[in-house]
């Protein structure tokens, strides 16, 4: 959970012409979302995952062009966005690596695994690569403690970890095609 | 102590039953042919109230932590009022630490998940049940998202009523992905989060059974919880209650199976299916062939972190609801223990439960958004050793002021977080006295130390 502070009074939010939400989407999301939930606003979590799946985060301008579509306030949106893990209000990299670090992953060595993670990617968890590739993110619980230590990569969970896999996790990302590199497919 | 037969692990290897390298997804064929959706029949025809009765009797108690008993819960629901629909929330926002039972029944068997929803909609009169699944189980959401798919498929739910119209009473079910936070497992919570807001807690009363989802009569069960309503209605109530133990402390009855989830230092981690009231020696022992390396046992997390740790001389202590009561620790909790060894730091392990809590705090209540992350900030320091003596006692003071069942705030969280420090401070306080300085010290500051 973060705490994220706006300056409401001064704050002014960074435009592009072409939506973030497409036609598309949106017809997607009367179809399939909108009916699951009694009320317009129940479906923002499932429509905040898309635009984190498609964007890798979620700019404030797709934030107000959501509340409208829901007939919200772009504050509410604000809200959930900034509340959960998941969501991110600065882009991800394209492979976004989650290493666990409660307890049974620490007490079988995490740490290890998170500092071999810096050391080849040269960044603190939390922090993406410049060239936007990587991510680091240490997390709570990942649910798989009898396989400790895990990690997310994306969305592939990779157990009993050892420094060696995890260095060729990283390279088969890196790698053409793979989920890091410039046409990879990331989906954070 | 073993059980004959699986139950909720019927079609999911596990030891002693069978290996689990022969794991694998058992789709809605698979679960026909092995018995599955016979329970649901045979509940389809009985009359709803019999049903929540045959739970009531069965005394099946909540496997997501609390222990509370589910048939209790079921019959706080008001009869239909025709104003709107009823709702069901599953929680499998398995996120306390050292639990992932739940997500091996959805994993391998979402089918069995499903009918235990199934019965519980038909019991209850619930219309719409929103399977709530933490945003980290990609992979289960995936599985689970294509089993609804089958169980529409074959009529199980959808508009023609249960199985296909053999009763009228029609329920549907969506899954709804969660984001990554903690907080959202507590009920009011998830409730809050599959309406689209921030996962924070409401103030109870009313409570979810009178006013929940979108204002109307809501029932909250864990995932493991509507799995094991499937036996009960399928072999009875008095075959259920010849499994696990009644009180031994006064308190409610431990009757049934459940899924245990060892983690740590063990040789043989996983989750097995026990009766309940099995000692904790022989699950180590016996199921997980031990402790690894041959270590001496140290300590335990009774069952997810909020409950508080085993002390050295608790190794025998038998993992069934009155768990709390006699060994000093919150509760059975998800009856997931992670096992440490005698080379463990127990200063570590309070520092990074410390931390678990400060970052899941959803920062509603003063008392717990700011007490878990000071409690945090003096571990730190206890474990590089800038500590003095009176700072483990502050770090009592402080995890007291924030909750002791009932505590301070809306939710157990920090109730969870006082008990979890209270405990491990209490059991091992040697090793947190070895690494504080006696009397007052130049305090080093290290970047390097806070992690």
């Amino acid at each position: 959970m973060s705490w994220k502070a706006k300056p409401s009074a001064t704050m002014s939010i960074p435009r592009r012409a072409e939506p973030y939400c497409t036609a598309e989407m949106k017809a997607r999301w009367e179809r399939e979302v909108l009916p699951k939930y009694a009320v317009k606003h129940g479906a923002l979590m499932p429509i905040l995952h898309d635009i984190q799946h498609a964007y890798r985060h979620i700019p404030y301008q797709a934030m107000v062009e959501v509340a409208a579509f829901l007939g919200i306030k772009p504050a509410d949106v604000l809200d959930t966005a900034t509340f959960y893990e998941e969501y991110s209000l600065e882009p991800r990299g394209r492979c976004v690596i989650g290493v666990c670090q409660s307890i049974a992953c620490e007490a079988c060595g995490h740490t290890k695994i998170v500092d071999r993670v810096r050391e080849r990617l040269g960044i603190e968890p939390h922090e993406t690569t410049p060239d936007g590739a990587f991510t680091l993110l240490t997390l709570e619980c990942l649910g798989s403690c009898d396989t400790a230590p895990v990690a997310l990569f994306n969305e592939t969970l990779h157990e009993k970890l050892t420094v060696e896999t995890v260095d060729r996790l990283i390279d088969e990302a890196t790698k053409p095609g793979g989920a890091a590199s410039a046409n990879g497919h990331g989906s954070h | 102590m073993r059980l004959e037969k699986p139950v909720l692990t019927k079609r999911i290897p596990t030891w002693p039953w069978g290996d689990p390298k022969d794991r694998h997804i058992v789709g809605i064929d698979e679960y026909r042919k092995t018995g599955g959706y016979d329970a649901l029949k045979k509940a389809l025809a009985m009359e709803p109230a019999k049903v929540v009765e045959m739970v009531k009797g069965a005394v099946i108690r909540g496997r997501g932590g609390a222990g509370f008993p589910a048939g209790l819960k079921w019959s706080f629901l008001a009869p239909p009022d025709g104003k709107g629909p009823r709702y069901l929330a599953i929680n499998c926002d398995e996120a306390e630490p050292g639990t992932f039972k739940d997500r091996l029944l959805v994993d391998f068997d979402p089918h069995l998940v499903l009918e235990g929803i199934a019965i519980a909609c038909w019991a209850c009169q619930i219309d719409v049940a929103y399977f709530f699944i933490r945003g980290e189980y990609h992979h289960q959401a995936k599985v689970m998202e294509r089993a609804i798919r089958e169980a529409y498929d074959a009529g199980i739910f959808g508009s023609r009523g249960l199985m296909g119209g053999t009763v009228k009473h029609a329920v549907e079910c969506h899954l709804h992905r969660s984001a990554g936070a903690y907080i959202c497992g507590e009920e009011t919570g998830l409730l809050e989060a599959i309406e689209g807001k921030r996962g924070w807690p409401r103030v109870k009363p009313p409570f979810p059974a009178v006013k929940g989802l979108f204002g109307r009569p809501t029932i909250v069960n864990n995932v493991e919880t509507l799995a094991a309503v499937v036996p009960v209605v399928e072999h009875g109530v008095e075959w259920w209650t010849g499994i696990g133990v009644a009180g031994t402390a006064g308190g409610m009855p431990s009757w049934g199976t459940k899924l245990m989830g060892v983690s740590g230092h063990v040789n043989r981690p996983g989750v097995y299916e026990v009766p309940l009231g099995i000692k904790l020696s022989t699950l180590v022992n016996d199921y997980c062939g031990g402790m690894r390396g041959g270590k001496r046992f140290k300590a335990a997390i009774a069952g997810g972190v909020s409950m508080g740790v085993l002390g050295t001389d608790q190794f025998d202590a038998e993992m069934d609801f009155d768990i709390g009561r006699k060994y000093n620790v919150l509760g059975l909790g998800t009856a997931c223990p992670t096992v440490f060894d005698e080379d463990t730091d127990m200063v570590m392990v309070a520092r990074n439960i410390a931390r678990f809590f400060k970052n899941e705090s959803c920062g509603q209540c003063t008392p717990c958004r700011e007490g878990s992350g000071w409690i945090y900030k003096l571990l730190c320091r206890i474990e590089r050793g800038d500590a003095r003596t009176s700072d483990i006692d502050l770090l009592l003071e402080l995890g007291l002021s924030m909750g002791l069942t009932p505590g301070t705030t809306i939710c157990g969280l920090a109730d969870g977080n006082n008990w979890a420090i209270r405990t491990i401070v209490g059991k091992f306080r040697a090793d947190f006295e070895r690494r504080v300085k006696p009397t007052f010290v130049p305090v080093h500051i290290s970047s390097a130390s806070v992690r």
